[in-house]
């Protein structure tokens, strides 16, 4: 299997919580991201830091969904990869 | 009876005005034109590439108002300039033009060679700015500026090599285009330092400069959309 790069990761977390009406909640989000429970807890916090995701809600029934920078990096996604590859960053 | 070929390309300071205006709007486009693809993804690699045109930018305006005082006084160099003004003045004058121009040129080259080294290395490149600018100004001789600037474009040219034959892509569009921007930054590092070294021929070298510019924008601005 071919190792994803931090950005394709990022993009398909954010892309299962798009993809489920935007309301998810982390176990079946750990899940879909195919990720080990210590990376998902990495990028899950960066996610949260960078103002990507925000949670709703408290205890069980805590979900959680995609802030506008997050609905707006999903948009941005193949533009921020072809300008990396395009300058060789 | 014809004009001098030299004199044809003789240049004043309207041109010189122009030229540095070109240069630093296009520089600060590709800043701000980025800025918005980096705020998203917090990518490294763009961080450094947009920071290298905004040192571009200084630098370009460094240079400018270095080259108005030199037409204004009519003096050649930058060092002739702070025997005029007396040092420290004219030492500080070279210090911070140095560190701006070194520090553009290694900020472009450590985005792409980032991933290799970390981004917890980038003092490097502030210290390897730094020493540049102390050896310009504790040598006043020509030539030696000239090797260095030349160990400086080799160092450069090498890094960009091996980047690129270690790379898996196949296709490498941009690395040539670095490499002329890199090349033809260090001629207008030698205009300054070196009093008369292209005597006449700096239309040329401004022109190839612009062009350089102008295409980094265009493919910027086509990429982002911005």
């Amino acid at each position: 299997m071919v190792k994803r790069a931090k950005l394709e990761i990022i993009k398909d977390i954010l892309k299962v919580i798009q993809e489920n009406r935007n309301s998810i909640k982390l176990t079946p989000l750990l899940r879909k991201s195919k990720l080990s429970s210590a990376g998902f807890k990495e990028y899950y916090t960066e996610l949260i830091q960078r103002n990507l995701v925000k949670e709703i809600g408290s205890g069980r029934e805590r979900k959680v969904s995609l802030t506008e920078r997050g609905m707006k990096f999903l948009e941005k996604y193949r533009t921020i990869i072809d300008f990396i590859d395009e300058f060789e960053l | 009876m014809g004009i001098p070929f030299q004199q044809m390309f003789n240049i004043g300071s309207g041109t010189e005005l122009i030229y540095s205006f070109v240069i630093m709007l296009c520089s600060l486009m590709v800043f701000f034109g980025t800025k918005q693809i980096y705020e998203l993804s917090s990518h490294k690699g763009i961080k450094y590439f947009r920071l290298a045109f905004l040192f571009f930018a200084v630098a370009y305006f460094a240079r400018y108002f270095i080259k108005f005082f030199l037409m204004t006084f009519g003096v050649g160099s930058l060092h002739e300039l702070s025997y005029l003004f007396f040092d420290p003045t004219g030492i500080l004058t070279t210090f911070i033009f140095m560190y701006l121009s070194s520090i553009s040129v290694f900020y472009l080259l450590y985005s792409v060679i980032w991933k290799k080294l970390g981004d917890k290395k980038i003092y490097l490149v502030h210290i390897a700015a730094v020493l540049i600018a102390f050896v310009s100004i504790l040598s006043r001789n020509g030539i030696f500026l000239l090797f260095v600037n030349l160990f400086l474009f080799v160092i450069v040219s090498l890094t960009f090599y091996f980047t690129r034959k270690n790379s898996k892509k196949k296709k490498h569009t941009f690395y040539a285009v670095y490499m002329l921007l890199v090349f033809f930054w260090i001629l207008n590092i030698l205009d300054i330092l070196i009093p008369s070294f292209f005597q006449g021929f700096q239309i040329i070298i401004y022109l190839f400069s612009i062009s350089i510019f102008l295409t980094i924008l265009y493919r910027v601005i086509k990429k982002t959309g911005d």
